[in-house]
């Protein structure tokens, strides 16, 4: 019954206009940050980054149903992430030691 | 009289496992523009200077503009999922046809983007590019291939789209099965998440 539930879970237009608007701050967040604040803060890759990332995680978790789908779904993309991220540093390490 | 199905007769439909093949697409996905990430990296590292001097030629007001429209693309289509689950086909079909505008509106900012650095000459192979530093070149080349991938994505996004809504015309995706409207949106999502991503390493890094 509860698999059923699941599979049938209805995200809300509310929730998903939230999630719109989360992307939209986040948006606006790192433009301006680039942008207005050119002279102040300088937007490094490692804050662009973070940024981009919080943006991907709301999109995976509200847009993709991955917080309302199966466990599973979440391993497996928590595995595609993990190997890459490995082969991100492995390289990023490789460069900056050289 | 129940009715028997036999194992492969074509009659069978398994929701979770075509979900779980096209999430099992979308990781291959992933790691074609993840390959492309890395390449970006090590090239940035290299040429930290050449990449920051290039960038600023890339237009932020028309990224920003994308950016949006992309957003609200996917919340479009996350829409129409839950309209179909409502069973509320119109408006499923309503914000499907929304989506495949803003993927439209997407492309033709895309196009004046890139038109307006081709009549400079800055694309691999003119002019202008040709007498750039080495690192610019770079940054210039990659720009065009990931940005350009990503607008293929865009159009075989917008393609997947307009099958599925001729689907739902026939009555063929309901609010019992609905399994390939969610697939389109998955597509959809990950075209956005790899825009997410493209857009603060080309266009906003300083």
């Amino acid at each position: 019954m509860k698999d059923k539930e699941n599979k049938h879970h209805v995200v809300s237009y509310s929730e998903n206009f939230g999630t719109w608007v989360g992307l939209i701050l986040l948006t606006i967040l790192t433009v301006t940050v680039s942008v207005v604040n050119a002279n102040l803060i300088t937007l490094t890759v490692v804050t662009a980054l973070l940024i981009a990332s919080t943006k991907a995680i709301l999109v995976a978790y509200w847009y993709m149903h991955l917080k309302f789908d199966k466990k599973i779904y979440r391993i497996m993309l928590g595995v595609t992430m993990t190997l890459f991220t490995s082969f991100m540093i492995l390289t990023i390490i490789d460069y900056i030691t050289r | 009289m129940k009715h028997l199905v036999l194992p492969n007769s074509g009659h069978n439909y398994d929701s979770e496992a075509f979900k779980l093949g096209m999430w099992l697409f979308l990781f291959t996905e992933i790691l074609l523009f993840g390959g492309l990430f890395i390449v970006y990296f090590v090239y940035r590292n290299l040429n930290g200077e050449a990449f920051l001097h290039a960038s600023y030629e890339l237009d932020v007001t028309i990224g920003t503009i994308n950016t949006i429209i992309l957003i609200t693309s996917s919340m479009t289509v996350a829409m129409s999922i839950t309209a179909i689950q409502k069973n509320n086909k119109k408006l499923a079909l309503g914000l499907l046809w929304l989506t495949l505008f803003f993927a439209l509106a997407f492309l033709v900012n895309k196009y004046f983007e890139w038109g307006a650095k081709i009549d400079h000459g800055l694309f691999p192979g003119m002019e202008h590019y040709l007498h750039l530093p080495p690192g610019e070149k770079l940054f210039f080349f990659l720009y065009y291939f990931m940005t350009g991938l990503h607008a293929v994505h865009i159009i075989v996004g917008g393609i997947f789209i307009g099958f599925v809504m001729k689907r739902i015309k026939d009555n063929e995706v309901t609010d019992e099965k609905f399994t390939i409207l969610e697939n389109s949106g998955l597509y959809w999502h990950l075209v956005d998440l790899i825009w997410i991503y493209l857009f603060p390493l080309f266009y906003l890094i300083n």
